[in-house]
């Protein structure tokens, strides 16, 4: 200590009530955070990314049929590069096969994408994940 | 320049240096976003009121930083907003200055989109262009003293050690928070790992400002323990960090169908730089 704290550093000084009111409020919500990370931490499970897929929309465009997609995962762990396959079937054979790659689908959270069709996918699609990366 | 004096002494060497010491600022803070990828693609996307809000965010900011360290003698909230205008100004002309100059932005280009971009970037630029005229200025130690917040209410000076914090955690944060390697970091990370990077973020920040005892004045009384100044000041501190993190990340679509303990951890990521830079502000602001 070569030099003596300054009389009007503002830490010395004697605090106002709304210093240790905003003080206590900060101090409620650093507990709130490191709780609510605690509890799932200790709670959450370590399993892989549970990936599936549902469809929100469908329409024809002027250069094919465009699906949108939500992929929802439901596991504890994010899915880093996932590629997402929609295929056409007509009777056995598979006339269509698009795909698609989302960068993150993050755990137990969605990500949307959209596969565009040169055929008229109704009732005959299947869109599903297909892999996935660990970030 | 009505309020700064009369025609005869208003000094026009004085002012260009002025000026150009701005724009300085603004290229040394914010070229580092400049040269961004991702901050040029947000200029494509970003949702238009989400970047309207960030504009609007960014005018109170600057005024309120004009009027706290200000261009040489801010005195008025006249004054503060005049220099706050002419920072915006000159934020968003570094902005375009840089980003044509580098190729990103093209003549021939939508104009949506190069508004967008340009704009995106005039935030940081701007409080940049306000830093650099009062940091790289030379200031005179009177003038310094004058405005000490000693004289100043108790409550001023509080709200003023929040509001550099504020700052701080704005420049830090805005700096990496558009960057995917936020989000990967925070999927590469366990829970425990996100308590850990709290738990560091408070006790960095603390240490910054009083363990260190760098030039910032803040060294404690013997009659002032530790965790007093941990509880009024390191505290709120982090919240701020956390609270602006959460902005950011907001305002970047970073958030968009994330689970929200999974948001939690992407701002206690980002957290971590930005509670440095409260830090930070606090002594060298």
């Amino acid at each position: 200590m070569e030099k003596p704290p300054k009389a009007g550093n503002i830490e010395n000084r004697k605090a106002h009530w709304i210093e240790w009111a905003t003080g206590a409020v900060s101090a409620l919500l650093v507990m709130i955070l490191v709780g609510w990370i605690g509890y799932h931490a200790v709670t959450q499970g370590n399993g892989p990314p549970d990936l599936s897929v549902t469809i929100v929309s469908s329409a024809g465009r002027a250069q094919g049929y465009l699906v949108m997609f939500d992929v929802e995962n439901t596991g504890d762990r994010t899915a880093a590069t996932v590629v997402v396959r929609g295929e056409i079937s007509a009777k056995d054979d598979v006339i269509e096969t698009v795909e698609t790659t989302l960068d993150y689908v993050p755990a137990r959270s969605k990500a949307r994408g959209g596969l565009i069709f040169r055929n008229d996918p109704e009732g005959r699609s299947r869109i599903a994940a297909t892999g996935f990366s660990e970030p | 320049m009505t309020k700064g004096g009369t025609r005869a002494d208003f000094d026009h060497g004085r002012f260009a240096t002025g000026l150009a010491r701005g724009f300085a600022g603004a290229l040394l803070f914010a070229l580092p976003m400049f040269l961004t990828m991702e901050m040029w693609e947000l200029g494509f996307y970003i949702d238009r009121s989400r970047l309207l809000i960030l504009l609007l965010v960014n005018i109170p900011l600057l005024v309120l930083l004009a009027r706290r360290i200000g261009f040489e003698n801010v005195s008025t909230w006249r004054e503060a907003l005049r220099d706050a205008s002419i920072a915006y100004c000159l934020g968003t002309g570094a902005s375009a200055f840089v980003l044509f100059l580098i190729g990103v932005l093209k003549i021939d280009q939508a104009l949506s989109e190069m508004f967008g971009i340009i704009a995106i970037q005039a935030v940081p630029a701007s409080i940049g262009a306000l830093l650099g005229r009062s940091e790289l200025g030379t200031q005179t130690e009177s003038s310094e003293d004058e405005k000490d917040p000693i004289g100043a209410t108790r409550g001023d000076g509080y709200g003023g050690e929040l509001f550099l914090m504020v700052v701080g955690a704005v420049f830090l944060g805005l700096n990496v928070a558009p960057t995917e390697e936020m989000i990967l970091i925070s999927f590469k990370m366990s829970l425990w790992h996100a308590l850990a990077a709290i738990s560091a973020s408070i006790l960095l920040m603390h240490g910054f400002v009083y363990a260190l005892s760098f030039t910032g004045g803040h060294e404690l009384g013997e009659d002032t323990p530790g965790w007093h100044a941990l509880i009024r000041f390191t505290l709120p501190g982090y919240i701020i960090a956390f609270a602006i993190s959460l902005y950011c990340l907001w305002t970047f679509h970073r958030l968009d169908g994330l689970d929200p303990t999974q948001a939690i951890v992407v701002a206690a990521v980002l957290a971590f730089p930005s509670a440095i830079g409260a830090a930070a502000a606090r002594l060298i602001l």
